[in-house]
């Protein structure tokens, strides 16, 4: 397992055990594509209904992420290890969007209130 | 792993366009206008905002680089950041923003002013609904879409195009025109200051920048940067060219002052009532969409700058409902209630619009200056290249000091602004020194503390 899936699965883990912040992303469903811009890593991060669904390896199907998010690798896992809100990265260049910026103030909310500084 | 193509994307060169040109036309553009016109006169204030626009043509070039390379919505922080480092990019970039914040209290006060001509409210009371009614639509999330944006700048744009063509036909009815539009040449000082100030009329433009995230390439985004500063530059030149033309005893005592309206002055010289009344509307749409967008962008760097401890924390915090740091945005609204204020009853209306100029003739000289830096620098890059852009970020600079040295009895608010300005830029920039992550989640996904 790479290191950015381990910190994806982390992620999950800490997003799935607070069940009120699950409630308040209700309907909102995105595939969001996570890539390492120095190791050329890249992982789907599914949300469905607000839950974040396993990933489906055996699909054949092209997909198009609604959000794409681009920073270096060490960046990406701070941001899924909670260490760091992706806020402020992006405000200084460090990280990329494409998509929607409600989506991504979204993440940021979701990652402030599971990590609060 | 499936082949995953890109988002897609949603907004053309057109719509971008429409938004650099909305964002950087606001009724203060036309108080600097009137104040190069006081300044240069006549065909010479058209020279000095074409100096300006050819300016702003080579910026457009190198932000049009920036986007590409890093095609972000934080815009000119995190190409500077990039370029120079944190500190140095919040410490350049600050000011700029924080003087934003005070141009915002010279719009609100001519928001009052065009009020007064519209309704029978004091301009006080306006100035205070209009920060206070898009405070609380920003609240509720609210935001100008791109269509709505590229309808009022283009009705403003077709609008004060339309007075001024009338002014000029008026002048030139008159036999007035070559007096008008040709008075004695100013000093080359005085000339320098009036492009410095020019430089004030574009500020916004480079917001295009922050809309890469959604555009439909970076080609997209250069064309609607060169395009915008075409279209401002076109657009600022006739207008300017029409206050020329106004005869001065219809402008009366209030021209030659910062009371002035200078559009509405211009509208009711050609078309009295109607004319007032179109050009008031559009006006306000314009501060609004301006406004708008400006309050939003300024809450979430607010936002931040507070998750980082350089602000009060409660300031990042964001409503769950609406995405929007709420508590930033009252932050905002009470510092543009006293920007208004100081503008208002203070005096502060030169000083904001020259302290501004002043500040994006810096930022801009940066932006010259970062280009050719890494990351953005090409490998192998021609030294005529490098060396044009050093000339221009020196030109820019020079603007910006010529602007400052030529504000006559506005220098000293100019100077105190672009002080405060600066040393919050400073501490903010100290403050921001990049943090150590924290520690990694524990096992089972709680934070470890």
């Amino acid at each position: 397992m790479t290191r950015l899936a381990a910190a994806l699965d982390s992620f999950t883990a800490a997003y799935h055990a607070r069940p009120d912040l699950i409630a308040g992303q209700r309907g909102w469903s995105r595939t969001i594509l996570l890539q390492a811009a120095d190791t050329r890593e890249s992982i789907v991060l599914r949300i469905e209904d607000g839950r974040i669904a396993p990933a489906r390896p055996d699909s054949t199907e092209a997909e198009r992420p609604e959000l794409c998010i681009t920073a270096d690798a060490a960046t990406l896992c701070d941001i899924l290890e909670l260490r760091l809100g992706p806020n402020e990265p992006y405000l200084f260049g460090e990280l990329t969007v494409q998509g929607s910026e409600a989506d991504l103030l979204r993440l940021d909310y979701i990652t402030d209130v599971l990590c609060p500084r | 792993m499936p082949p995953l193509t890109p988002p897609r994307p949603t907004v053309g060169a057109p719509g971008l366009l429409a938004a650099g040109c909305g964002t950087a036309i606001a009724s203060v553009c036309a108080l600097g206008l009137f104040q190069i016109e006081r300044l240069l006169g006549g065909l010479w204030s058209a020279a000095a905002i074409l100096c300006a626009g050819l300016c702003c043509l080579g910026l457009a070039r190198a932000l049009g680089r920036l986007a590409g390379v890093v095609p972000s919505g934080a815009g000119l922080l995190a190409y500077l950041a990039r370029g120079f480092g944190r500190p140095a990019g919040l410490a350049l970039t600050l000011p700029y923003v924080l003087l934003t914040l005070f141009l915002v209290g010279a719009e609100a006060t001519l928001v009052g002013r065009v009020l007064t001509a519209v309704v029978p409210v004091p301009a006080a009371v306006g100035s205070l609904a209009f920060l206070v009614g898009t405070w609380a639509l920003c609240q509720a999330g609210v935001r100008v879409g791109y269509r709505a944006q590229a309808v009022a700048t283009a009705a403003l744009i077709a609008g004060l195009a339309a007075v001024s063509l009338a002014s000029v036909a008026a002048a030139a009815g008159s036999g007035a025109l070559a007096a008008r539009l040709l008075p004695p040449a100013p000093s080359p000082g005085a000339f320098v200051a009036g492009v410095g100030q020019a430089l004030f009329l574009f500020m916004g433009f480079e917001l295009i920048t922050s809309q890469a995230e959604v555009a439909t390439g970076t080609p997209a985004v250069r064309r609607a940067l060169l395009g915008s500063v075409a279209v401002l530059t076109g657009f600022y030149v006739l207008v300017s060219v029409g206050f020329s033309c106004l005869d001065p005893d219809a402008v009366g005592a209030a021209g030659a002052t910062d009371e002035a309206v200078p559009q509405l002055a211009l509208a009711g010289h050609v078309g009295r009532g109607p004319a007032v009344a179109a050009v008031a509307v559009l006006s306000l749409l314009a501060s609004f969409t301006s406004y708008n967008g400006a309050l939003l962008a300024l809450s979430r760097l607010t936002a931040a700058l507070a998750s980082q401890g350089v602000l009060p924390r409660r300031l990042g915090r964001v409503q769950p409902g609406t995405l929007v740091p709420s508590y930033a945005l009252a932050a905002l609204l009470l510092a543009a209630i006293a920007a208004t204020a100081l503008v208002s009853f203070g005096g502060a209306m030169q000083p904001a619009i020259l302290a501004a100029a002043a500040a994006a003739a810096l930022v801009y000289a940066a932006v010259a200056w970062v280009r050719e830096r890494p990351p953005f620098a090409e490998p192998g890059r021609p030294v005529l290249f490098r060396v044009a852009a050093a000339m221009l970020a020196a030109a820019l600079a020079a603007l910006g000091l010529g602007v400052v040295l030529a504000a006559g009895p506005a220098r000293g608010g100019t100077l105190a602004l672009l002080a405060a300005a600066g040393s919050a830029a400073l501490v903010a920039a100290y403050r921001c020194r990049r943090r150590v992550p924290g520690p990694a989640l524990a096992e089972g996904g709680s934070h470890a503390r």
